[in-house]
C-alpha cells in the first residue's frame, strides 16, 4: 500500500516535470517575428465537421487575401488551425494553447454554442478576442467584452421576415405551428409572436405538434378552419414536409414559410410537390450574387471545388472583420482591437452586411428567402434588414 | 503556477478521467458487471452540482459530495432491479436507463432543456488544476484500498464465480448494490468537476461515447486494476492532445493504437500485473506480502 502510494506520487511528479519542459519549449516558439496570429476553434473531423471545415478554409482564404495585399498594419496574419473534434474537453484544451502558447490575438469559432460557451470564459480571462461564427444560442457574447460573435440571429430575421410579410406579400394572417420538444422551435416561435406584435400581422393559429409525430390532421384542420395567408413553421424539416402534405390533402393553398430548419434535402424528397412553393430564410446563398461576394463564391469553388455555404462565408468574414478592426484600432492588441470591433457599422462582408451593437450581437443583412421550386431551394428574395 | 494553462487543461482532463475510471473499474473491473451507462451518472452528477452551485452558491467540495450522493441514490433505485440481469442483458439495461436520463435532462425545465446550464467559476482556496489532481489521487488511493478489502475481495469473488461467492457466505445482490452504488458516486464526482472545469454542461454531452470512453479507460489499463486505471485514463487523457501533431491522422493513430494494445496485451496494459510487486522484481528487491512496514 505505501510503496503505491509513492508510486502516484511520483508519476504525479513526472507529469509536472514533463509539463515544466514542454513550457520551456514553447516560450521560445511563441516570440514569432511580424504576424498576428489568429487562431481558428472548431471541428475538422467528428459530427460537427460540416460548420469546422468551411469556416478554416473560409479564414484561410481571407488571410491569404490580406496577406497578398500587405497584411494588416504590415504584419502578416498567421490562422493558427487545430481540430477539437466537436468535445467541450479539447475546445478547453485548445483554448488554453492558443491564449498562452500560440498567444493568438484572436479566436474565430467555435461555431457550435455549447464549445462556444466553454471557450468563452477562457478566452475572457486572457484578454483574446473571440468572435464566434455560427453560434446562435443564448449566453455567449454575455460572458464578456472581449467575445463578439457574427451570424444570422433570430430575432434580427423574424422581424424583417415579418415586414416582408406585411409589406410585400400582402400576408395579414398567419397560422404558426411550433413543435413543443424542441427547444430550437419553441424559441423561434416565441421570438416570431413577439415580433408580429404591431407590425400588421395576426397570429390567427397556434398549433402545437411534437418532433417524431406522422399524423397532423387535427392540426391542420384547426388551421384550415382559420384561413390562413400562410404557415410559419419553427420546426425541423421531417415534420413540416408531412405537414404540408397533409395541407394539401385537406385542399389548402396556402405555403409555408420556416427557419433553416426546413432548409434541408429531407424536406424536398419527404415533402414533393406538396412542398413547392415553401420558403426558408438563411443568412446566405451562394446565387445571384455580386461584386465582391460573387468573387468570393467562384474562388471558393476553385479552392475547394464546392459551393460555400454560410459557414465558409462567415469564416471569410471574420477574418477580414477582426483585420478591419484591427486597421481601425491601428494596433493588432486585443484590448484595442476589441472596442473598434464593437463599433463595426455597415461592414460589406460576403455574408452580408455586418453591424455590431454594443452589446456584442451581430446584425446582418439581407436575409435570404429561399423558395422550393422544381424540386429545388431557388433564391427567391433578399430581404434588406433594418437597424432599429 | 508554475505549469502553462494549456498542460493544466489537460491534466484536469486527465484527472477527471482517472476519477471516472477508477468509478467504473470497481462494478465493472472488480465486480464483473458490465455498465454501458455511466454517463449517466456522470450526467446526474454533473446537473445536480451545477444546480446546487448556481442557485444556493454552495463551496465546491460540498456541491462535490452531492453531486456524488444524488447518482448513488439513483444507482441504488436503478441497481435493486436490473443487477439481478447479468452480462449482455445487464449492458443492454445500463444503456437503455443512460438513455432516459438523458432524455429527461433533455425535457426538464429544472436543467433548462436543451440550452443546458452556465456554471459560475468556483472560488477555492487551491487552485482547480490542483483540486482536481488531488481528487483523483484521492480516488485511486480509496480505490485500492476498496480493492485490498474485505468487501473488495468479495467482490472479486463474484466476479469469479457468483455461485461459489454465494455458497461462501458472501449476499452476492447486496455486494453488487454497495459496488454499483459506490462507482456511481465516483462518476457524479466525476461529472461535477466536469461542469465546474467546463462552466457549461448540456444532457448531449453525456451520450453513450462517454460511456465507451470510459469503459476504454478501464479495459485498456486492465480490467479490475487499480493502477491500470489509472494509466489508462492517463494514456487516453493526453492521448489526443499528443497526436496532435498528425493533424487529420490524429483520430486514426488513436484508434490503431488502441487496436494495437489490446491485440498485445488483451487484459489490457496492467491487466493480471501486480504493479508493486514488479517493480520490486525489477529493481532486484524481493517482493513483499501486503501488510509490512517499508
Amino acid at each position: 500500500m505505501t510503496s503505491f502510494i509513492r508510486l502516484c506520487l511520483v508519476l504525479l511528479g513526472i507529469c509536472t516535470l514533463a509539463a515544466c519542459q514542454k513550457k520551456d519549449d514553447a516560450t521560445t516558439a511563441a516570440t514569432g517575428g511580424d504576424t498576428v496570429k489568429i487562431a481558428f476553434m472548431g471541428a475538422l473531423t467528428g459530427d460537427v465537421a460540416m460548420y469546422g471545415k468551411p469556416t478554416l478554409e473560409g479564414m484561410k482564404m481571407a488571410a491569404e487575401e490580406i496577406n497578398a495585399a500587405g497584411g494588416v498594419l504590415g504584419k502578416k496574419i498567421e490562422i493558427i488551425e487545430a481540430d477539437n473534434r466537436g468535445d467541450k474537453q479539447e475546445g478547453a484544451a485548445l483554448a488554453q494553447k492558443f491564449t498562452s502558447r500560440d498567444r493568438v490575438a484572436a479566436i474565430v469559432g467555435d461555431p457550435t454554442t455549447g464549445i462556444a460557451k466553454v471557450v468563452a470564459p477562457i478566452a475572457q480571462k486572457a484578454g483574446v478576442v473571440m468572435l464566434s461564427a455560427g453560434s446562435t444560442g443564448p449566453g455567449v457574447v454575455e460572458i464578456g467584452e472581449y467575445i463578439f460573435r457574427n451570424t444570422l440571429l433570430d430575432n434580427v430575421a423574424i422581424p424583417a421576415l415579418i415586414d416582408y410579410f406585411a409589406r410585400d406579400l400582402g400576408f395579414r394572417k398567419v397560422a404558426m405551428i411550433t413543435s413543443d420538444n424542441n427547444d430550437y422551435s419553441v424559441g423561434l416561435s416565441r421570438t416570431f409572436s413577439d415580433a408580429a406584435k404591431g407590425r400588421g400581422i395576426q397570429i390567427v393559429a397556434d398549433e402545437k405538434v411534437k418532433d417524431g409525430d406522422k399524423d397532423f390532421s387535427a392540426q391542420v384542420t384547426n388551421i384550415k378552419a382559420k384561413n390562413p395567408d400562410v404557415i410559419f413553421f419553427s420546426g425541423y424539416y421531417t415534420e413540416g414536409a408531412l405537414i404540408m402534405k397533409e395541407a394539401r390533402k385537406q385542399g389548402m393553398k396556402v405555403n409555408m414559410f420556416g427557419g433553416d430548419g426546413i432548409s434541408a434535402s429531407t424536406f424536398l424528397e419527404l415533402g414533393g410537390s406538396a412542398v413547392e412553393g415553401s420558403v426558408a430564410y438563411l443568412g446566405f446563398s451562394p446565387e445571384q450574387t455580386s461584386g465582391e461576394t460573387a468573387a468570393f463564391v467562384e474562388n471558393f469553388k476553385k479552392r475547394t471545388g464546392q459551393v460555400p455555404e454560410m459557414f465558409g462565408a462567415q469564416g471569410y468574414d471574420a477574418v477580414k472583420l477582426l483585420a478591419d478592426a484591427m486597421k481601425r484600432a491601428g494596433s493588432t492588441d486585443p484590448k484595442l482591437f476589441r472596442t473598434a470591433l464593437a463599433q463595426t457599422k455597415n461592414f460589406p462582408g460576403v455574408s452580408g452586411t455586418v453591424t455590431i451593437r454594443p452589446n456584442r450581437e451581430p446584425v446582418k443583412s439581407p436575409l435570404c428567402l429561399l423558395e422550393v421550386k422544381g424540386g429545388k431551394y431557388v433564391l427567391k428574395a433578399r430581404v434588406p434588414v433594418k437597424l432599429d | 503556477m508554475l505549469i502553462d494553462p494549456y498542460i493544466q487543461q489537460i491534466l484536469i482532463s486527465i484527472g477527471i478521467g482517472v476519477i471516472l475510471a477508477q468509478g467504473l473499474n470497481i462494478i465493472t473491473g472488480l465486480t464483473g458487471q458490465l455498465s454501458l451507462g455511466h454517463a449517466a451518472f456522470m450526467s446526474i452528477g454533473a446537473f445536480s452540482g451545477a444546480l446546487l452551485t448556481i442557485r444556493t452558491g454552495l463551496p465546491l467540495p460540498l456541491a462535490l459530495l452531492a453531486g456524488g450522493v444524488v447518482p448513488a441514490l439513483a444507482a441504488l433505485a436503478v441497481g435493486w432491479p436490473i443487477l439481478r440481469l447479468s452480462g449482455d442483458y445487464l449492458a443492454i439495461c445500463t444503456l437503455g436507463f443512460a438513455e432516459i436520463v438523458k432524455v429527461v435532462f433533455l425535457n426538464l425545465e429544472l436543467t433548462n432543456r436543451a440550452f443546458g446550464l452556465t456554471v459560475p467559476q468556483p472560488e477555492t482556496t487551491i487552485p482547480l488544476p490542483l483540486l482536481v489532481l488531488l481528487a483523483a489521487l484521492g480516488v485511486t488511493l480509496f480505490a485500492q484500498s476498496v480493492r485490498s478489502s474485505r468487501f473488495g475481495r468479495a467482490l472479486m469473488a463474484i466476479r469469479d464465480d457468483e455461485i461459489a461467492a454465494a455458497a461462501a457466505g458472501i449476499d452476492v445482490a447486496s455486494h453488487k448494490l454497495q459496488a454499483f452504488a459506490v462507482s456511481a458516486f465516483l462518476a457524479g464526482v466525476g461529472g461535477c468537476l466536469y461542469a465546474h472545469v467546463l462552466g457549461y454542461i448540456n444532457p448531449s454531452d453525456f451520450g453513450f461515447l462517454k460511456s465507451v470512453d470510459m469503459l476504454a479507460m478501464v479495459v485498456l489499463g486492465g480490467l479490475g486494476s487499480v493502477p491500470g486505471a489509472l494509466l489508462g485514463a492517463t494514456i487516453l487523457g493526453a492521448a489526443p492532445e499528443l497526436l496532435r501533431f498528425m493533424a487529420t491522422y490524429r483520430m486514426l493513430v488513436y484508434g490503431a493504437m488502441l487496436v494495437a494494445l489490446m491485440v498485445f496485451r488483451p487484459n489490457g496494459l496492467l491487466g493480471g500485473i501486480n504493479l508493486v510487486e514488479f517493480v520490486m522484481r525489477r529493481s532486484g528487491r524481493p517482493p513483499r506480502r501486503t501488510g509490512g512496514s517499508p
